[in-house]
Parts: C-alpha cells; sequence; structure tokens
C-alpha cells in the first residue's frame, strides 16, 4: 500500500511536473494565412471551420500548446506573402500554413522555400507547389494533373475504349487536372472527343452543350469554375446527356447541392466524404461535430485543415524541439509516418513534400435539404509521379 | 439537315437571344442614367449582382416563391434608388465635368459592395443558385431547352419592349429623351429636369436589377459575374453611343449572338473577347459610338 501511493505520488510529481514545465513555455505558433475573402473566400473560410474543430482538442493538459495564427490573404498572392513575411518576421512562427488556392500558395511557396520556413498545405492542387527540388513544402492534397489520371483509370477500367468529352474552365487547377487526363488518356486507350475550354467569367454553354452531345461520348468530364460549373452541369442535362454520364472530378458540399436532384447518379472525385463507408470513429464524429456547427456536411477541404492542424501537433509530440527549430520541424514532417484521423488514410511526404496520391470516385444518391447521399464506386491511389506530373504543368 | 446539325443550330439561337435580352436590359439601365445626369455607373455590376444574391437569399433562405421574389427585388431597388439618389448623387447634379466625380463616386461603392459580398455571400457559398420558376423542358423540334431558361428570356424580351415604348410612347419618356438631347431647352419647355434625373436614376436601377434577377434565373452564378458585367454594360453602351437607348438594345442583341455564334465557329474564349475587339474596330471608324445623334 505504501509502494503504492508513493508510486503514485511520483506519477502524479512527474505529471504535474510535465504539465507544469509544458505550461511555462511559450506556445508554438504557426500563420495560417488563408482566403476569408476574395473569390476564394468560401474555400478559406470552410478550411478555417475545420481548423477550428481540431483546435478543440488538439491542446490536451500536458502538452505544449499549439497556436494557429489566422490571417485574411483577400485572396492575393501579393496579401499571402506580406502576411506570411509578417508572420515570420514578426510572430516568429514555426510554420506556414493554410492557403486553398493554388495562387496564393505559390505566392507563399517562394517565400517559403526562400526563406526556409516550413509550409504545410492544407489544401492548393497546383503541381508546382512540390516541384523537384522542394524543400519545406509538403502539401496534404494530391496534384490536380492526378486526378486527370485517376479519372482516366476510373473510365478505361469501367469500358475500355471509351469516349469522353472534356469540358473546362480556363483556370490553373482546371488545366493541370485536363493535362493528366489527355496524358494518361491515349495510354489507357481512351479516346476525348470533344474538348472544350470555356474563358474565365463564362455565363452559357448551351451551344457547347450541343456539341458534346452531337459527339455522343459515354462520359462528360465536367470542370466548370464557381457558378459556371453548375450552369454547365444543368444545360447538359437540359440537352439530353444523362446524370451517369457526368463526372465531376471534385465535389464539395456547396457543388453537390447545386447539383440537385437531377445529378443523382452523376459521378465526383474526393478525398474525403461524409459517405464514405470506411471513416474512423473519429471521422464520423468530425461530419456530426461539423454538421452540428456549420448546418452542412464537410467536405475534403474542411477535412484536409482538421488534418493539417492533427498533423503539425504530431511533429511537435514527436519531437519537442520541432516547436522551437525550423530545421527540426521540417525534418519531423519529412519524416512523417501516420493516417488521417478521419479516414485511415495514409500520410507520408516523398522527397519534394507530395504525398502518395489517391482519390475516391462518388455515385449520387440523392439530393435533400439538408445534405446528400452518394456511394463510393471506386477508390485508387498513385505515385505522384507515375505521370511526368512536372512536366506536363509547368 | 440532321438532328445534330439542328440542335446545334437552335442551342446557338436561344443562347443568342437569351445573353442578348439581359446584356441589353443591363446596359439599357445604364444608358437611362447615363444619358440623363451622366452618370458612367460604375456599379452597375454589382447592383446587378446585388439583385441576383436578393433573389436567391428570397428564394433559398426564406422559401419565397421565385417569381414573388423577383418582383420583391425589383420593387425594392426603387426605395434603395431614391435613398441613394437623395444621399450621395443629387449632390454632384451642379458639379461640371460630373461624369468623373461620378465614376468615381460609383467605383468606391463598387468596392463597398464587393467587399460586403465577400463577407457575407463569399462565405456562405461559392456559387448560387435559385430554384426555377417554371419546371420542366419544351422541346423545338430535336432541341430541349428548359422552361426557365425560356422563360427569363420572354420576361427579359417583354421588359424590353414595356421600356421601349414607355421611352418613346409615353410622356415620361418623351421628357427623358428632351433631357438627353439638350437640358436647358427641356427646361425652357417646362420639363423638371431634376424630376427627370431622379425618375431616370431610380428606373435606370430597376432596369439593371430587373437583369441581376433574370440572369439568376436563367443561369447559376457566383460573385465574378459582376465584373463581368459591368465591362459588357460599358461596352455596349460605348458601342451603341453614350445615351442612346436603342443603341444598347440593338448592340445588345448583337452581343449576344456574336457570343453564341463566335463560340461555336471559334471558340468559347475567342467569343469572350470577340466584342470587346469589334467594340475597339467600331470606336476607329465611329468613335461616338454607332446610334450616337
Amino acid at each position: 500500500m505504501t509502494r503504492h501511493m508513493s508510486t503514485a505520488v511520483l506519477a502524479a510529481a512527474l505529471v504535474a511536473a510535465a504539465a507544469g514545465s509544458a505550461a511555462g513555455q511559450e506556445s508554438v505558433k504557426v500563420g495560417f494565412v488563408t482566403e476569408l475573402t476574395g473569390p476564394w473566400a468560401f474555400f478559406g473560410s470552410s478550411c478555417v471551420a475545420g481548423l477550428k474543430l481540431a483546435e478543440s482538442t488538439l491542446n490536451p493538459a500536458g502538452k505544449r500548446k499549439l497556436e494557429f495564427v489566422t490571417i485574411d490573404n483577400q485572396t492575393q498572392p501579393a496579401q499571402a506573402v506580406a502576411a506570411a513575411r509578417n508572420l515570420d518576421v514578426q510572430s516568429k512562427v514555426i510554420a506556414l500554413s493554410g492557403p486553398t488556392s493554388s495562387d496564393t500558395a505559390l505566392a507563399m511557396y517562394g517565400y517559403a522555400e526562400q526563406n526556409k520556413v516550413p509550409f504545410v498545405v492544407p489544401v492548393a492542387a497546383f503541381p508546382q507547389l512540390t516541384k523537384p527540388g522542394t524543400r519545406y513544402t509538403f502539401r496534404l492534397e494530391p496534384n490536380a494533373a492526378g486526378w486527370g489520371y485517376a479519372i482516366v483509370q476510373f473510365v478505361a477500367k469501367q469500358k475500355p475504349g471509351a469516349k469522353i468529352a472534356l469540358v473546362y474552365s480556363d483556370y490553373a487547377l482546371m488545366r493541370a487536372i485536363a493535362a493528366g487526363l489527355k496524358y494518361q488518356a491515349p495510354k489507357s486507350g481512351v479516346k476525348i472527343e470533344p474538348e472544350i475550354i470555356f474563358p474565365q467569367g463564362s455565363n452559357d454553354a448551351t451551344v457547347q452543350a450541343a456539341q458534346v452531345r452531337a459527339a455522343n461520348p459515354d462520359w462528360v468530364v465536367v470542370i466548370g469554375a464557381g457558378g459556371f460549373d453548375n450552369t454547365l452541369t444543368n444545360q447538359l442535362l437540359d440537352i439530353g446527356i444523362k446524370a451517369e454520364q457526368i463526372i465531376h472530378p471534385f465535389g464539395i458540399t456547396t457543388q453537390v447541392k447545386n447539383w440537385g436532384k437531377r445529378s443523382v447518379g452523376s459521378l465526383y472525385g474526393t478525398f474525403f466524404d461524409a459517405n464514405l463507408p470506411e471513416l474512423t470513429a473519429e471521422g464520423k464524429k468530425f461530419v456530426e461535430d461539423f454538421r452540428a456547427a456549420n448546418k452542412r456536411q464537410p467536405s475534403y477541404v474542411e477535412n484536409y485543415c482538421y488534418v493539417t492542424a492533427q498533423v503539425i501537433r504530431r511533429v511537435i509530440d514527436a519531437d519537442p524541439g520541432a516547436g522551437d527549430d525550423r530545421e527540426k520541424f521540417r525534418a519531423g514532417m519529412a519524416a512523417l509516418n501516420t493516417k488521417e484521423s478521419t479516414s485511415n488514410i495514409p500520410i507520408a511526404f516523398d522527397k519534394n513534400g507530395a504525398r502518395k496520391e489517391y482519390m475516391y470516385f462518388m455515385q449520387i444518391q440523392d439530393v435533400t435539404e439538408d445534405g446528400y447521399k452518394s456511394k463510393q464506386v471506386y477508390y485508387t491511389e498513385w505515385d505522384p509521379e507515375v505521370i511526368p506530373v512536372y512536366e506536363l504543368v509547368k | 439537315m440532321s438532328d445534330a446539325t439542328l440542335i446545334i443550330l437552335l442551342s446557338t439561337l436561344t443562347t443568342g437571344l437569351m445573353l442578348g435580352v439581359i446584356f441589353s436590359l443591363v446596359a439599357v439601365g445604364v444608358t437611362i442614367i447615363y444619358g440623363s445626369i451622366w452618370m458612367p455607373n460604375a456599379a452597375n455590376g454589382q447592383f446587378f449582382l446585388l439583385a441576383s444574391l436578393f433573389v436567391w437569399s428570397a428564394t433559398v433562405s426564406f422559401g419565397l416563391h421565385p417569381a414573388f421574389a423577383a418582383l420583391l427585388v425589383i420593387g425594392a431597388s426603387v426605395p434603395l434608388s431614391y435613398l441613394l439618389e437623395a444621399t450621395l448623387v443629387r449632390r454632384f447634379y451642379d458639379v461640371p465635368n460630373r461624369n468623373i466625380s461620378y465614376f468615381v463616386l460609383t467605383l468606391g461603392i463598387t468596392q463597398i459592395l464587393a467587399g460586403i459580398f465577400s463577407i457575407t455571400y463569399g462565405v456562405w457559398s461559392d456559387q448560387f443558385q435559385i430554384p426555377p420558376i417554371v419546371a420542366g423542358v419544351t422541346m423545338i423540334g430535336p432541341f430541349p431547352i428548359a422552361n426557365n431558361r425560356l422563360a427569363a428570356m420572354l420576361i427579359a424580351g417583354a421588359l424590353l419592349a414595356a421600356l421601349f415604348a414607355l421611352l418613346r410612347y409615353h410622356k415620361y419618356g418623351r421628357a427623358l429623351r428632351a433631357v438627353f438631347q439638350n437640358r436647358d431647352a427641356a427646361a425652357l419647355r417646362g420639363v423638371d429636369v431634376r424630376g427627370i434625373y431622379r425618375m431616370s436614376f431610380v428606373l435606370g436601377n430597376a432596369v439593371v436589377f430587373a437583369g441581376g434577377v433574370l440572369f439568376a434565373c436563367a443561369y447559376s452564378f457566383d460573385l465574378t459575374v459582376a465584373w463581368t458585367m459591368a465591362i459588357t454594360a460599358f461596352a455596349i453602351m460605348i458601342i451603341g453611343g453614350p445615351g442612346s437607348v436603342l443603341g444598347a438594345l440593338v448592340i445588345g442583341i448583337v452581343f449576344g449572338f456574336t457570343q453564341a455564334i463566335v463560340s461555336i465557329f471559334a471558340s468559347p474564349t475567342v467569343a469572350a473577347f470577340s466584342y470587346l475587339g469589334a467594340m475597339l474596330v467600331i470606336l476607329l471608324f465611329k468613335p461616338s459610338g454607332l446610334f450616337a445623334r
């Protein structure tokens, strides 16, 4: 009894000492520069909503406090760099994170690599963010050219020799997806006809929908930007393309809800979805908590920002020195071998900071006032350099 | 003619008409205001977007029927315009070269509205779509067209016709045209010039709002539509002749068809800047605009 008592007292003293030591240390600051206003405000705000859920469990007693300093970059690359510089020089953050737009992320990438500040990108798919020679940048989202590769893999498996129509908006992200798709298509025996590019600011696609229908493709890959994505989808459906023929490379909650009931049967790619059958217990709780707080289900954007916070926590937990030393933090990120707590998908980065990539294909089952139901129909994963991704998209 | 060819032909026609009537509405609204009070309203795109977003809120957030919501939003433009006229616009009526002052003023309004939309609607969604006014599809031969778009196109066409009749045959329209042509002479003939200024600001904005509302009925949209529409409306007004309502109406329709036709024979990308190219060429030969008097 006495021995048990003394062990308990010793243990309590050790815990208290550790807690005291953790409490005595300055918090580890991470600069979270994201899009809270401007054209990308929805994505940045959604990302912060995911981050906030992570923050609620990120600092248990006894651990050194991890603090995210969130700054709005106004969806402007110059503003993103200014915020990064301020966080680096003034706030002495250990790392940068936060952008959900490739444009702002690329601007921050330049700053981070040049100034040796670790940069954890949650959601920005432009391939060059992990180009060869990258040292301080680590990205959670698969690169966009890979999404195109994955679509071709899916189509070729469904119907060898299939023909797809490719319609997309002229944005860097969409061009990158199209580049991967066009590279892989002939190698997998998939034909692309027609390929139609819409300039930024397009409103109407009736004529092009008629051209697509005249070409009689097996699938139509639709990659519109913003509201035009939905117009494009509606006009294809209006003209007689079946929902089952439509593939969207990505689907976030607002998109799927706006596609609406008439899109039941159509397919979209994603990296996390509330309807995935194999979510972990934490993943299910994340979906429930997010829905309760935001009145909608989360998509991959919110998940990546939630997971980003956890990844940073794990790096600091694995090596307490990583909270004070950027080189140690970088080394911790490079050596990371963990899993997304929400879906058990592995997280490990290659020499360029890119993850082993993966994609789910979901088929919409129902769309209601509250959300949507979809089922997983395909899953694939690949090495990011299975296609010459950094050559395809400069 | 094969079904496929006929579908492409009919889709080109309907797209040209649909875009044309929307472009015309907005350009006519901008022209009415410019013609009377010399205000190049740089905020027209944001007003257009404001109307679209209000309809979205009324239908999606408050569950109103889209037709009722459309009327409500167009109606709401009247007190909003009166308020703006009373607080800001009328202060410049006696300022020499006030068009520059108005341009700067409306640029400020543009920035303020864009900021407000960004931190409100921009955070709620990345795209907006309202429920259809009329569900279903109508077949024109082999070509299916959504009833909703057909309805928006017909309403926009009817509004343009009513506006044209108002300006040509109603005494207010005649007074407005008199102010357009020579405000001093109009004043000598007993026209209440300041009253006409006020009425044209209200009418012009109501027409821009109508354009925004019908656009939201026909298409999904996002916050970037404001910039596209602002540039397009100015281009139409300049080609048609600043202050020429007929010019805005005709060139708006021509723009719609140009976009539709060029997009099929060249590409949507070429179509997007084809009318701006046309604007530059026309201005080389007729700098005052095609319909200027």
